[in-house]
């Protein structure tokens, strides 16, 4: 085979096609990662795109039915398309696979909205009129008044459930806790006051309710939501470019700032987005100083015999090792080991509920660590070895002892390659999923890990990840097309993370590169 | 070598007059196995500027670092004999290596300013003695950089980066660097063969008046040089001290055949 090419063509021409086959490959690999890039980008931005609401009138099964529906295109070839409708029956939402003879008919018509409730749960319907204490049948023009009444309310009710019953609880508890007895007048007095404010919250909370909004499916039949329920009404199909923008902008902040809903299938990715960073934000802080004094070991102190060279041999090849396996050994070393006898000697009082001895983001973060060790080692002593010799001798000659010259020269001029480090750990960290739901990372976590309660920073609580997210959002995406773009909008996300992440680490390395290398 | 001492040159017999700053007495250097200094001794004598000639590869290097234990940077480095400095032979395991340095300032063939400020690099070696108190540094920089004749040049742009210096004020920062310790002795190794001739003219008249405050050791391919710029002069060959006089001696009437060849340029 060899021979034949040999045979066939001359060592330029052997050459030019060598070259030209290369480049065929590296411009089909391009193509492939800008596929995948606009793949994601597109399926991840349609989730927070309005699309258009359809009246759909279609067959099936001998029997005409007529919804608002999203149509989405399925299968080009075959005919058939997704409809995501709402019913009478079923309001919240469905999917329908439909051949596309079966449709009789779709139209797009003004007057529906995509209606999204604060549980995340989405209707389409017409809007038909409001219901206020004062007015058994108020214009849809009120809306936007009637949402102000009701946020006063709401924020009345807020008050009252913060300020004060949250203060008699607390003299309740610290009654308890002083031992008052049950009957004590003191005790039946604050009572006597809670279940007033509560009494007082129950109606304000009817009065609320009063307020609703009448709305009309495509068959004509009507279904009463609370104002209170809705989080926004779009009227799509009347909405202008830069007012689809608007939603957009409006969509794209929810998603980033409120929690999932509808087990993960809706609202936004918040406490994953908070999770991830500040994961990747310990293992860095963990892997740093680690990294760097290893490798600062190895290439300066350590002597240079064979064992040094069977241990730098090992670092490269743990970069190697799979990453469930050090999620097996976060778990077993760090979460069962190292926990579990921290709890034994710290939180004793607590077992056997563990506090530390449990999954949680510090052991997640440890995990990673170690995971993204031997990168930071690596690239970092291959900044240690391109500090010019001169510059060693020259700090040497001056009477600087191994560590000043260590600390004052080589570890400056060393910090652009310990920056690359950096980024190949938190590129590596951010994308790994497998090891951390091992030891932390979670579906649904109740708590974020930092809040106002002390000691502010949990480590020992389970967090959410992005990674988590989408492997998540692909098991529910093999029967749910909506969910799946959530899965593609937190795809987006975390390749947006990761490349904000590397960027500033970039930057960074290049501020230092100009500063400390030569010209 | 003794036999050096021994004749009856009126000039040698000043060579061993004069009061010396580095006395190096039989002196062996081996890398791993290999003997690169045989036998060396010396005396290299106080205020004066002392030459160092050879082939390159013959230990001038080698020998240089061996007068701030520079050598000991490299593993596999063996010495044996002694070298005196201050009255202490500086071979001996219990000298402080730092404190030594301090006193015995070195320059390299490429100037090698640390990527600071001309300032930082100027106070470098007087900070890590702990000098800290902002008008001292002040001072010291200034007459550093007088005494390297750069203040002139640099006085308005101390605090930028030493790597936008020419390469002539680079090794006169790095001069400067060293002269700010008030080191008693200073070691230049082939300071001026990266430079332009201008300003190794410069370096040169630079050095014969840095010779009133410190001894100069100069190692140098030039041969102009060495007998512009130098009292006396050594002349080495493969790792030996094959002669060793006054510099107006050693380039005019040298003894051995072998200086005659390597000065004439008949060799190396
Ligand atoms: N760090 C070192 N390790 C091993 N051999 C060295 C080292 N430095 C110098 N040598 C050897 O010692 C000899 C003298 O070198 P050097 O003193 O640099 O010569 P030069 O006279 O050109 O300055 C050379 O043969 C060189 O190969
Ligand atoms: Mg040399």
């Amino acid at each position: 085979m060899v021979n034949l090419i040999r045979g066939l063509f001359t060592a330029v021409q052997r050459q030019s096609l060598v070259i030209s086959l290369s480049a065929f490959f590296t411009s089909l690999l391009l193509i492939g990662l800008v596929y995948i890039f606009i793949l994601i980008a597109s399926r991840g931005g349609a989730y927070f795109w309005p699309d258009p609401l359809y009246l759909v009138k279609y067959q099936h099964s001998n029997q005409s039915y007529s919804v608002f529906a999203q149509i989405h295109e399925q299968n080009e070839e075959e005919k058939i398309v997704q409809l995501r409708y709402s019913h009478a029956n079923n309001p919240y939402g469905s999917f329908l696979m439909l051949e596309e003879q079966s449709i009789v008919s779709q139209q797009q018509v003004l007057d529906v909205a995509e209606i999204k409730l604060n549980d995340g749960r989405m209707i389409f319907a017409a809007p038909d009129f409001l219901i206020t204490p004062q007015h058994a049948r108020a214009a849809l023009d009120e809306y936007s008044q009637v949402v102000g009444e009701v946020e006063t309310i709401s924020s009345e009710i807020e008050r009252l459930q913060q300020d004060t019953l949250a203060v008699i609880h607390q003299s309740l508890v610290e009654l308890n806790r002083k031992g008052v007895e049950a009957d004590a007048p003191a005790r039946e007095k604050l009572q006597q006051r809670f279940r007033a404010v509560l009494s007082e919250i129950r109606e304000l909370e009817t009065l609320r309710d009063n307020y609703q909004l009448s709305i009309r499916f495509a068959d004509s039949r009507t279904l009463t939501l609370t104002v209170a329920q809705i989080a926004q009404i779009n009227l799509v199909n009347q909405l202008s470019l830069t007012e689809k923008w608007q939603v957009v902008a409006r969509n794209v902040w929810g998603f980033l700032s409120q929690s999932p809903k509808q087990a993960n299938t809706a609202g936004g990715v918040f406490p994953a987005l908070f999770g991830t960073v500040l994961m990747v934000f310990l293992m860095t802080i963990i892997v740093t100083p680690f990294g760097v004094l290893a490798a600062i070991y190895l290439s300066e102190y350590a002597p240079d015999n064979s064992f040094t060279t069977v241990i730098r041999i090992s670092v490269s090849n743990m970069a190697g090792v799979p990453s469930i396996v050090y999620g097996v050994f976060g778990l077993g070393f760090f979460v069962y080991t190292l926990g579990g006898n921290i709890d034994t000697l710290l939180f004793s009082d607590h077992l056997p509920a563990p506090t530390m001895g449990a999954p949680g983001v510090f052991w997640a973060a440890l995990t990673m660590a170690i995971l993204t060790l031997p990168v930071v080692i690596v690239a970092t002593e291959e900044g240690l070895a391109r500090v010019p010799k001169g510059l060693r001798s020259g700090s040497f000659a001056l009477g600087a002892t191994k560590a000043e010259t260590i600390r004052k020269i080589i570890l400056p001029i060393a910090s652009p390659g310990i920056m690359t480090g950096v980024i190949l750990a938190i590129a590596r960290a951010a994308g790994e999923v497998a090891p951390l739901m091992l030891v932390g990372a979670v579906k649904f976590a109740p708590n974020l890990p930092i809040d106002g309660e002390f000691p502010y920073l949990h480590l020992d609580r389970q967090f959410m990840h992005l990674g988590v997210l989408i492997y998540d959002g692909a098991f529910h995406s093999q029967t749910d097309a909506k969910s799946a773009s959530m899965m593609f909008a937190s795809c987006l996300l975390l390749l947006v993370v990761v490349f904000v992440l590397n960027v500033t680490a970039v930057i960074l390395r290049t501020r230092l590169r100009k500063r400390y290398l030569q010209g | 070598m003794l036999k050096l001492f021994q004749h009856n040159t009126p000039k040698i017999h000043e060579l061993e007059k004069a009061s010396s700053a580095i006395d190096v007495r039989e002196l062996n250097l081996w890398f791993g196995d290999k003997h690169v200094l045989h036998d060396i001794s010396m005396r290299i004598p106080k205020n004066k500027v002392t030459a160092l000639i050879g082939q390159s590869g013959c230990g001038k290097s080698t020998l240089l670092g061996c007068f701030n234990r520079l050598n000991d940077l490299y593993n596999g480095c063996k010495y044996k004999g002694e070298i005196v400095i201050g009255g202490k032979n500086i071979n001996h395991a219990k000298v402080n290596v730092a404190r030594l340095r301090t006193r015995v300032g070195m320059v390299f063939q490429q100037p090698n300013p640390f990527p600071m400020s001309i300032y930082d690099n100027v106070c470098y070696g007087l900070k890590l003695q702990g000098v800290n108190i902002r008008r001292h540094l002040d001072d010291a920089v200034e007459s550093a950089l007088k005494e390297a004749a750069l203040w002139e040049e640099v006085k308005d742009r101390l605090f930028e980066s030493a790597h936008l210096l020419s390469g002539g004020q680079q090794q006169r920062l790095i001069i400067a660097r060293a002269l700010a310790l008030k080191p008693d002795i200073l070691l230049l190794d082939e300071p001026t063969s990266a430079l332009d001739p201008l300003t190794t003219l410069f370096i040169e008249e630079l050095m014969a008046e840095l010779k009133q405050r410190c001894t100069i050791v100069i190692v140098t391919h030039n041969m102009q040089q060495a007998a512009r710029v130098s009292d006396y002069t050594a002349f080495f060959h493969q790792g030996r001290l094959i002669e060793y006089a006054d510099s107006d001696t050693l380039f005019t009437m040298p003894e051995k055949k072998q200086t005659e060849d390597y000065i004439t340029g008949r060799y190396g």
